[in-house]
């Protein structure tokens, strides 16, 4: 990467041995000078081995933890071994790593602090069910309005976050979903946010965080999440 | 010493009973001071309710409840709701307690194995330690 940054792209994986391997060589093929870590989130099946199989160190949880926790320490590994720049890449293939160099770009720029690969800043065709939908247009007009931007995918596991972030992230951060409460809550500490067009893909296989138990779960925690971090003093 | 009804009895001896049942536990080491506290203050409260007649009259009439027992059990009900809530609050300290040790013991874990590692040269998978 340009200007000698140290980045690291931190995959949280959750029982994802089937699509890993291939979300790796992808990394590597397109961005040999980036280091990778696999945060393997209490998996049953062989993540941690499919990681080192591939050569990428695994950090494994002895229990699942969720997305946020799987990230968070993916942040600390990060910081302790000095990177700059720390991007959150689904191990399941839905995000395209041909889309990395346009991530971390506006970051190494120095432009913002953190970027959010978009799936709707450009159309791209994706379809969502209508409570989805719902959800998605409510909570991207929540986050709007606090950050007095437009952020249209709150939802987005494509990030790229450079060292301050991390460094705060690393002790404070939302448990279940680093979604529009965590966008709020780095908004309040005055960090900069902008949303970078990307393309995503069908997830190759494994299942998304967001599965059907946590549907009504997800909208209320989300919502209350959100609205805290707004009544939150940040630390 | 005379009791308005039989439930006031009951109440009463039940919460004395509670007060030593609490003590015993405490002896036991099987509930700490801090969580013996409320229920303790909860127990009393409700004995001397349960035990002194005019009070719990005077105390009826002034909050203007409709008989003796119900002013009873609605301080029993105050302590509990109070005592979930407490547990509520400390549940989720612990889990975030607990969320923040498995991120630092998988940290650790996967620096003891590259010591080691590095430590034991061999063959592959005998330094490790790995069971995945």
């Amino acid at each position: 990467m340009k200007g000698g940054a140290r980045v690291l792209v931190i995959v949280p994986a959750h029982d994802e041995e089937e699509s890993l391997p291939r979300t790796l060589a992808e990394v590597r093929a397109v961005a040999p000078a980036v280091d990778l870590l696999v945060v393997d989130d209490g998996s049953r099946d062989g993540t941690a081995r499919a990681a080192r199989a591939g050569g990428v160190p695994v950090v494994r949880h002895p229990v699942n933890l969720g997305v946020g926790g799987a990230l968070q320490t993916g942040f600390r590994w990060a910081v302790e071994h000095g990177y700059d720049v720390g991007v959150q890449l689904d191990a399941d293939g839905q995000h395209d790593p041909a889309w990395l160099a346009a991530l971390l770009e506006p970051v190494l720029a120095g432009a913002c602090d953190v970027s959010i690969g978009s799936r709707y800043v450009a159309r791209t065709g994706y379809r969502a069910p209508v409570a989805r939908r719902f959800g998605m247009v409510l909570f991207s007009g929540l986050v709007s309005a606090v950050l007095h931007r437009r952020i249209t995918d709150t939802t987005s596991g494509f990030r790229a976050y450079n060292r301050p972030v991390m460094e705060v992230c690393q002790h404070d951060f939302p448990k279940d979903f680093p979604d529009a409460p965590l966008l709020i809550a780095l908004a309040r500490r005055g960090f900069r946010l902008q949303e970078v067009a990307v393309t995503m893909r069908e997830r190759r296989a494994g299942r998304s965080f967001y599965t059907l138990g946590k549907s009504l779960y997800y909208p209320y925690k989300n919502l209350l999440a959100s609205l805290m971090a707004l009544l939150q003093r940040p630390v | 010493m005379h009791f308005l009804s039989r439930t006031q009895i009951i109440t009463a001896f039940g919460a004395v009973a509670l007060v030593f049942y609490v003590l015993d536990l405490v002896r036991r080491r099987k509930l700490s001071e801090d969580y013996s506290l409320l229920w303790m203050i909860a127990s009393l409260v409700v004995a001397v309710l349960g035990f002194s007649t005019p009070l719990l009259t005077w105390i009826t009439r002034a909050l203007g409840i409709m008989g003796e027992s119900s002013t009873v059990f609605a301080f029993g009900l105050g302590f509990a709701t109070v005592m979930l809530l407490y547990l509520s609050i400390r549940l989720s300290r612990l889990g975030q307690e607990n969320h923040a040790l498995t991120r630092e013991l998988a940290l650790l874990r996967h620096e003891v194995d590259l010591l080691r590692t590095a430590a034991a040269p061999g063959p592959p998978g005998t330094a490790g330690g790995e069971r995945a």
